[in-house]
């Protein structure tokens, strides 16, 4: 083959730098080739695994009705049901499969309860999908690890808590933040016991889980939640506020008064909206007494108590401050004054000339 | 003849749980998977009763609601569906006109207990 | 001169081009790898993560979605009802009529059953006045919707409006005329509620391209691949553009800039660094780049975050002109945002904001464009002067156009391997052929763009303003 041979010959000739670049061209194109190849693979083979995700729904999700609806009256398992769950049992020895039967009873949990609920947590131990979800447990991964716990919570599984503990520091946060759910959502404000160690940020997420997941019982006899509101964690300090406020904790009014002092602003503020919640009362005396040195945040947090809470004995107060200088508190001020003293509020007009007065609030605060 | 229902619920097995119980109890049901399917199936079937989810796409619990009680004027009696959380749009519900609510997670035993209370 | 200085003079043109070149080279195969790493830990993170208890809990913090209308009476009552739809509990909507001159208020009085409210508004942020008002609707299932009339003032001035007006702690900044996904709001807030070392000022989404897609009630039921050549390319320009490139930037810390078609928004970062700027036609850029700023002066650890999830679908331009206006205003926008700002380029004070990210982005985002023209002129004289060494130039052309096709054909694999958003059978195809035609079908028109984005930013000041003031909302992507 001459032709190639005398190609051999030129590029042997060209400078080191064209050599290089005519190199590279070739592996570039034929890496392009190969790639090519291999996404059409991967394609159709994306597309085969969503048509087998749709033909498995489809197929499961009437297994699983029929099942839930062939029980028997005194809530044992019925002849039908223990074929279904024979079934099952070998289809979830398959991947894909078991990642569908557990995509249905994930969400039929969430929507059905009552005997209903108890059929499809007896298939999930029956047909040994729980099997899996514990070797999970002990992987080396963590992703697969909370991957596990997730699921075990959801399907309320007791049994391997000792495990899941462990995961409870674990220095993941996507892996404590199952945990935590999983503690909570068996034991309830027992669950919550993990507060008292825990020294990572509890974050805005974990938090609104937890409080979610604890609203769901029945049972809303809460622990006591002093220490957590004392804790050296403020995350924890801001979980328990929220807990105290959801709760009606009328009983750690003197700790939340503690607390408008502590050193995190956000805290102080936060314990100003649970104390406006409790009534309290103090507190806003208190608050009152030391307006002047309050950051301007907690000034307005402090005028929206007082618009729930004030009475007639405040006026002067509220007179003095009816052009502060923030918008809100010249706001709420009026507000305020226009509820417990209208003749005073209507007399306002004449010596609104107030230089920081802002006639465009007082006209609203009219109107309404 | 038999009672028909309108049913609205977006997660699919939930329905398909439902439309076997519902039938198994002679009702005649008609499924939509959103808010805006379930308007255009009570226009033209006009039912007995309506089960709608509370948040669902595109057309809210809350709009089918507006829409039958408001629109077309009918006091046909709703359930809504509802998860922890929407307490507030429940609320919103009743005002609008809904006659119960059933909060998730639910048994349908429950739920065929309610329906029959109201279908009386 | 004589020949020998201009040989020299030549010489070394030769190495900077090449320098370039290599530099720009290498900055791509290192991001590639970064957005490789970055993409595998957020499927890892998210793939159990369970969204329902967010989006339905009332102590979900409040996010309020402001839309700048103007003009769109078309479509708006319509968009309006898919942003209404949003799985999340805690948000409203807030649709700032810009001083439309069409029946756009009074389509959406109708539908919506509004009527006047009684509003004050605290101007944080100083804005063109209101028109007609505020209106709210009468009827409860539309309670979350809030509709202001105002004078015209550009997009930036309706954004600042609904600053201004927001109760929330966050603001989602879109487009009117975008698709959300009902899904949107969950995920996009999920990195402000997550991370515990530092505070997130903002998070950016990722823009998708409906051409051709089907939308049915408010969703997007069906994803195509559209004939029209200039939308396929584009289609590709920001599977690049956003899988590739802002996923390693996320990583890095370095986003400069989160689409202004869908972001979230720190609302108090916002409204501390007043707003909005109306003067540039960048506001989407610039506010990003100011917030920066602002974290780093006063010395505040903060992120800029990125959701890759295709949560947001809008129409691209499929004509050539609209392109090139689109692609002109946002030359000018990263101009007048990197000039704005320049003194954080190269400024150790501001980390690697000012070391890294603004002089990436100086370098070959801005200056880019003008570099490649200066090398065709360079490239043009050479053929002139016939002292074009051939053997070079075609080899090194023909290397840096395989190397082009391979970065796109990373990023479809980027695509399949976490989104797999174009399933139809023979799309794949269609992709990796587009892959190979891109470099001429659209990289000439990207250039010749953005030279004509220069020029009219140096030399044509009355377009400058002129397009300002008309405003399309069409937005970077």
């Amino acid at each position: 083959m001459p032709d190639i041979q005398n190609i051999m010959d030129q590029y042997h000739d060209l400078p080191f730098l064209i050599q290089l670049a005519w190199a590279l061209s070739g592996v570039l194109s034929i890496a392009i080739v190969l790639l090519t190849i291999y996404l059409k693979i991967i394609r159709s083979y994306l597309r085969k695994k969503a048509q087998h995700h749709l033909a498995y729904k489809n197929k499961y999700e009437i297994f699983l009705v029929e099942y839930l609806y062939s029980g028997n009256d005194d809530g044992s398992l019925s002849d039908t049901q223990q074929t279904i769950i024979k079934k099952l049992k070998t289809s979830v020895k398959n991947k894909a499969k078991r990642k569908v039967i557990i995509s249905i009873l994930y969400k039929l949990m969430n929507e059905v309860s009552g005997e209903m609920s108890d059929y499809i947590k007896t298939l999930y131990h029956e047909t040994g999908l729980i099997n899996f979800a514990i070797d999970r447990l002990y992987n080396k991964n963590w992703y697969i690890a909370a991957k596990g716990i997730g699921e075990l919570t959801r399907f309320n599984i007791e049994d391997v808590n000792e495990k899941v503990s462990e995961y409870a520091l674990h220095p993941r946060r996507e892996v404590r933040n199952e945990a935590h759910l999983y503690l909570v959502n068996l034991f309830r404000f027992e669950g919550l016991e993990f507060l008292n160690n825990l020294k990572t940020p509890l974050s805005e997420w974990a938090q609104v889980q937890l409080l979610e997941t604890l609203q769901k019982f029945d049972d809303q006899q809460i622990c006591d939640i002093k220490p957590w509101l004392r804790s050296s964690n403020n995350s924890v300090v801001l979980f328990a506020l929220k807990l105290a406020k959801i709760y009606n904790q009328f009983e750690v009014q003197d700790t939340l008064m503690e607390l408008l002092n502590h050193e995190n602003k956000t805290v102080r503020i936060a314990s100003i909206e649970v104390l406006t919640n409790l009534y309290g009362l103090e507190a806003k005396e208190m608050l009152k007494a030391n307006f002047k040195d309050l950051s301007l945040e907690e000034q307005i947090s402090f005028f929206e108590m007082l618009e729930k809470l004030v009475i007639p004995s405040d006026e002067p107060f509220i007179e003095k401050h009816l052009f502060h200088k923030n918008f809100e508190i010249q706001l709420l001020a009026l507000k305020i004054l226009k509820s417990i003293n209208l003749d005073k509020f209507m007399a306002i007009d004449k010596k609104s000339n107030h230089k920081k007065a802002n006639p465009e609030i007082l006209k609203f605060v009219k109107s309404t | 003849m038999s009672k028909k229902i309108v049913l609205a619920e977006d997660n699919t097995t939930l329905s398909l749980l439902l439309k076997f119980r519902l039938e198994k109890e002679g009702y005649e049901l008609f499924m939509a998977a959103d808010g805006k399917e379930a308007i255009e199936l009570i226009n033209t079937n006009s039912p007995d009763l309506i089960l709608t989810d509370i948040m669902m796409p595109f057309v809210s619990g809350l709009e089918v609601i507006s829409h039958v009680r408001i629109k077309l004027d009918l006091d046909i009696p709703i359930i809504v569906f509802s998860s922890a959380g929407q307490e507030e749009m429940v609320l919103k519900a009743f005002n609008i006109g809904a006659n119960d609510f059933m909060g998730k997670p639910f048994s349908p035993n429950e739920l065929i207990i309610r329906i029959k209370r109201l279908l009386i | 001169m004589d020949t020998s200085t201009v040989k020299i003079i030549l010489q070394i043109l030769h190495y900077l081009f090449f320098a370039y070149a290599f530099a720009a080279i290498t900055s791509y195969i290192v991001l590639s790898i970064i957005s490789g790493k970055e993409t595998i830990d957020y499927l890892k993170k998210n793939s159990f993560v369970d969204y329902k208890d967010i989006l339905s809990s009332t102590m979900s913090p409040s996010i309020t979605i402001i839309a700048p209308a103007y003009n769109e009476s078309l479509n708006i009552v319509e968009n309006v009802r898919s942003l209404l739809s949003n799985h999340y509990v805690n948000y409203n909507v807030i649709i700032i009529n810009d001083g439309s001159k069409d029946d756009s208020l009074e389509r959406l009085i109708e539908a919506y059953e509004l009527e006047k409210a009684d509003f004050i508004i605290n101007e944080k942020i100083k804005t063109q006045p209101l028109r007609e008002g505020v209106f709210k609707s009468k009827n409860p299932a539309f309670e979350k919707l809030m509709v202001i009339d105002k004078e015209n003032g550009g997009k930036a001035d309706a954004l600042n409006m609904g600053l201004n007006i927001s109760k929330s702690k966050y603001v989602a900044c879109i487009d009117v005329d975008c698709l959300l996904l009902e899904n949107a709001l969950q995920k996009m807030i999920k990195p402000f509620l997550e991370v515990t070392n530092a505070k997130v000022i903002a998070a950016g989404g990722v823009i998708r391209i409906a051409n051709s897609c089907t939308i049915k009630g408010g969703k997007l039921v069906d994803v195509n691949l559209p004939k029209n050549l200039l939308v396929q390319s584009q289609i590709l320009e920001y599977l690049r553009a956003f899988l590739l490139g802002r996923m390693a930037w996320s990583r890095l810390n370095g986003l400069l800039v989160i689409s202004g078609a869908f972001g979230i928004l720190d609302k108090e970062t916002a409204i501390a660094v007043g707003g909005y700027d109306t003067q540039t036609v960048g506001e989407d850029m610039e506010i990003i780049v100011r917030m920066r700023r602002y974290m780093e002066e006063k010395k505040e650890k903060y992120r800029v975050s990125y959701i890759p999830d295709p949560l947001c679908w809008t129409e691209a331009p499929d004509s050539y002109k609209i392109f090139i206006s689109q692609r002109n205003r946002w030359t000018r926008g990263t101009i007048e945002t990197l000039r704005k700002h320049r003194k954080i380029g190269f400024n150790r004070n501001y980390g690697s904001f000012g070391l890294l990210s603004y002089p990436y982005w100086l370098i070959f985002e801005r200056l880019a464009p003008i570099i490649e023209t200066i090398g065709l002129l360079y490239f043009m004289i050479l053929v002139i002067l016939r002292e074009v060494r051939w053997e070079y130039a075609l080899s090194f052309l023909i290397l840096s156009y395989l190397f082009s096709v391979l970065f796109s054909i990373v990023a479809l694999y980027s695509e399949e391997l976490t989104f797999h958003e174009y399933k139809k059978k023979g799309t794949g195809y269609k992709l990796v052929l587009l892959s190979a035609l891109e470099p001429f079908v659209l990289h000439p028109f990207i250039l010749y763009a953005a030279v004509k984005g220069n020029y009219d930013y140096y030399f044509n000041k009355k377009k400058k303003w002129g397009t300002m003031t008309r405003k399309g909302l069409a937005t970077t992507p």
